[in-house]
Parts: C-alpha cells; structure tokens; sequence
C-alpha cells in the first residue's frame, strides 16, 4: 500500500528570487519522501478564523536532493496563495505542505528517452524538475527543451539551464519569444506552432517522450499539433495550468 | 476536435492531474493512473488525463474524447461526496 498522504509542516530555508514574478522557496520537511519528477504538493493556508484555502505546485527539485524540497511559484496578481508566499513569507516560517501527488505527468530516466520538453512560461518547472534528475543521474539520452516566454526577464532559470546544457551535448535547448525577443536574437519569437515542433522533434524521428506544462490554450495547442504530427497519444503527457496571469 | 481559443472554459480547464491530493485523500492511493471508462463514449483515459474544472464549487471531471460528465466532487464541511455514474468503471492496478 502506498503511505497515506498527509499535511505536514515544512520550515522555509530559503527563498530565491527567480525573475520579477517567481520565487523559488526551500523547504526542510520533517518527514521527507523521495517524489519522482513531475509530482507535486499541494500548499495549505489556514486564516485566524479558520478560513483555510490551498493550491497545488510543481516541485523544482530533483529527489536526489534529499530532505528539502523546492517549489517554484509565480505571483497571481488576484491569486489568494501566491501573494503571501511572494510578499509575506519569511525563511524560518513554517509552511503546510502535503505530497508528493501525482503519477501520470512524471518522469525518470528508468523511463528512458529521447525526451522532449515543452513549457509555456511557469511551466518549465516540472520539467526542471526532471532536467535536475536526469544531469543528478548523469544521463546521457538525448533531451531538448522547448521554451516559451513573453520577455527576456520572464525565462526561469535561464542561467542554470545553459549551464546545463554548455556542460551536457545531449541536452539542447530552444527558446521561443512571444512578445519581445533579446536584442540581436535570431532563434524563434512567436507562439509554440506545428511547425516549430516539428524542427524542435526532428533529430528524434518523431518518436519522444513528450511533455507539455504551461498554460491550457498553449498546452492544447501543443498537444494537438504532436497528435496531428502523428506521435502515439500515450507518449504524449501534459499539465495545464489554466488561464495564463494576464 | 477543433476548439474556440477563446472559449473561456476551455482556458479554465485543468487536467485531473491537478485534483491528484483531492482522490488520493478519497480513495487512499493515487488515482492519477487508474483508468476511467466513459459511460457515454466508451473512451478509456487515465484519470490524470480527464479534463479538470476546479473553479465552480466542487470539481467537475470531463472525457477528454467526448466531454461528459465523468465525475463530481463535492466536499462539504462534514462529508465530500463523490458522483461517479459518467463513468462505467475505474480501473485501478492491483498493489503489491
């Protein structure tokens, strides 16, 4: 029988700022399980009247690092969870966690590859989850990311992904720009399309395991663009997270 | 299945991935894998992979193939109930 899930109270370690709407927090939890990538917690607040509310994220760590686990989380404008964690929480809080939840959008190199990763935005962060555990396993099956931001500044980890991939030949990486591109940028800058895909996907023969997270609109749009292509629908794995911040 | 972009529900959607903690906390084990057979089109999809609408009060989970109706939950503050006749069966692989 797998363990029951329940609420535990995880103490916040560290809180890293990752670009102007996302953090990255580190929990130390007391009772710590292995997760596989991909899985998530879910986050529970509780008001002094009782009033309790909670919302599920992504994990951002590999299980290889054990005992703390990492949530990246964007800032919701009108969100009712989001906000406190960005503007309230402190390292040294206590912070109601349950997980690891979920076995269908999950990954780990025992899966094998070629591994295709499509994000949308915050949607990367299951996906690093897996990009961690695969360098922490030092895998070596061929991986590529595709990655759709609005800005430049909206990329998260922008900087451990390259240095990822600069030390890693395997892992490649694509990054799309929706509304305004780098300066001097000469790779792609417009939405996720079939024809994007089938660039991204042609060094596998169209045959990948294949992983989309990001916002609903993208994610359908991405998933029926594999299936048209002609990948086998039980390869294909996807996360939406509703309607985009604005 | 061609969509409306704009179609707001469509862009409210999740997947039943989203409410994992939620049947876990029903059934005790992770649901995400177990497989669902819908009752009006007979499609098999993993729970995981069922269109999820958690806004409304309660969670409505749809049939990726033909949009049903699979499931409802609905908690209250001393019981969560569980509507399940969109779907003729869960299943569920045996535990070891």
């Amino acid at each position: 029988m797998q363990p029951l899930i329940e609420w535990q109270a995880g103490t916040v370690t560290e809180i890293r700022p990752e670009t102007p709407q996302t953090k990255s927090f580190t929990l130390a939890l007391p009772k710590w399980t292995a997760h596989r990538p991909g899985q998530h917690y879910d986050v529970r607040l509780t008001a002094p009247d009782g009033y309790q509310t909670q919302r599920s994220y992504s994990i951002a760590s590999a299980p290889e690092q054990v005992g703390e686990l990492e949530l990246t989380v964007e800032r919701i404008p009108d969100g009712e969870v989001s906000p406190y964690l960005h503007d309230v929480l402190v390292p040294g809080d206590q912070l109601e966690v349950r997980g690891p939840i979920g076995g269908y959008f999950v990954w780990e190199v025992g899966l094998g590859g070629p591994l295709l990763l499509v994000a949308g935005g915050s949607g990367i962060v299951p996906l690093m989850a897996m990009l961690r555990h695969r360098a922490a396993q030092r895998a070596t099956l061929p991986a590529r990311l595709l990655y759709s931001s609005r800005v430049p500044d909206g990329v998260i980890y922008r900087s451990e992904l390259v240095q990822l991939s600069d030390r890693d030949h395997a892992l490649e990486l694509f990054f799309t720009f929706t509304r305004q591109a780098p300066e001097g940028w000469t790779g792609y800058r417009r939405r996720i399309d079939e024809a994007m895909l089938t660039e991204v996907i042609r060094p596998f023969e169209e045959r990948a395991r294949v992983y989309v997270c990001g916002p609903t609109l993208l994610v359908e749009t991405v998933a029926n663009a594999l299936v048209r292509m002609g990948l086998p629908t039980e390869l294909i794995r996807t996360e939406r997270f509703g309607p985009t911040g604005s | 299945m061609e969509r409306i972009e704009a179609d707001m529900n469509t862009a409210l959607m999740v997947d039943g991935n989203a409410v994992a903690g939620e049947l876990q906390r029903i059934f005790g084990r992770d649901m995400t894998m177990a497989v669902a057979r819908c009752a009006g089109c007979a499609n098999e999809a993993e729970m995981g992979a069922l269109m999820a609408f958690t806004r409304g009060p309660g969670v409505v989970l749809r049939c990726p193939a033909c949009q049903a109706a699979i499931a409802r939950i609905v908690e209250t503050p001393s019981a969560i109930y569980l509507e399940a006749r969109g779907a003729t069966y869960l299943r569920l692989a045996a535990q070891s």
